[in-house]
């Protein structure tokens, strides 16, 4: 069978993914969850690690770490089971990557002006 | 997120094919550089970009090697959420577990202490570093 997230192959029977850690199990009564797997298996909390990362190396901002610690935050969680704990640590992660891409377009934009600024300067000497 | 994250990585590429940011002056400098001086995790990262569309493979490398490292990551990640809001299909995706982003968080920020180091063989790891004599 093809997990339904990330449609790796796995055995017939399985009852979570080998890649992903979906649960595999679609009816109900087949869902317990055996011991020592994850609770949360099945659920997708996004840790928007691409887009900390990106922030991070390309707004060249430390405030990009924090959304890299938020992301991690998510997928620990996750591995504990704490769904709750994973979403709002998946809220914080998007809220630091907007707040790196905001003050790195800002800084951008103040740049760019002050630059136009300066061009502008130059010619009407 | 996903729109203006595609937004500016496309306008940043086109960019950064016609321009480069080491000579034009049309990229913003770095904000950490500028304002204290030291370079960051993603100093030179522009220009190593700009150094890979043109094919120069040791030119990014010695510009920045962690972006070099991390861009075909990030490249599967951003092709991953594209096809997922775009198409509704999903590449494979990898759980990964919360240490090692912790681990990928420290090699970041130990890199970014380490290239600001004037020694042998710190000083490899800044912006062009091993391409000076």
């Amino acid at each position: 069978m093809f997990c339904t997230q990330c449609g790796a192959g796995n055995p017939d029977g399985a009852t979570v993914c080998a890649q992903c850690g979906r649960n595999l199990q679609s009816t109900p009564s087949l869902s317990v969850q055996p011991p020592g797997m994850p609770q949360a298996a099945g659920v997708y909390v996004p840790n928007y690690l691409v887009f900390s990362i990106l922030t991070t190396v390309l707004c060249c901002l430390p405030t990009g770490i924090p959304a890299i610690i938020y992301s991690a935050q998510v997928n620990g969680k996750l591995q504990a089971g704490d769904i709750a704990g994973a979403q709002a640590a998946s809220r914080n992660a998007k809220m630091w990557c907007w707040i790196s891409f905001g003050l790195g377009l800002a800084f951008s934009l103040i740049y760019g002006l002050l630059m136009v600024a300066g061009i502008l300067h130059r010619m009407n000497r | 997120m996903l729109a203006a994250t595609f937004a500016v990585v496309a306008a940043a590429m086109v960019m950064l094919d016609f321009f480069d940011p080491a000579t034009s002056g049309l990229f913003p400098p770095c904000p950490v550089h500028y304002l204290t001086g030291w370079y960051c995790p993603g100093c030179g990262s522009l220009r190593a970009l700009h150094q890979l569309l043109h094919g120069n493979l040791n030119a990014a490398w010695a510009l920045n090697p962690l972006t070099v490292v991390l861009l075909p990551f990030l490249a599967y990640g951003l092709a991953s959420y594209a096809l997922n809001e775009i198409l509704g299909q999903h590449l494979p995706k990898p759980f990964l577990p919360a240490v090692w982003i912790r681990a990928l968080c420290a090699v970041i920020i130990l890199f970014g202490i380490a290239r600001n180091i004037p020694l042998h063989p710190f000083d490899w790891l800044a912006p062009a570093g091993s391409l000076l004599p």
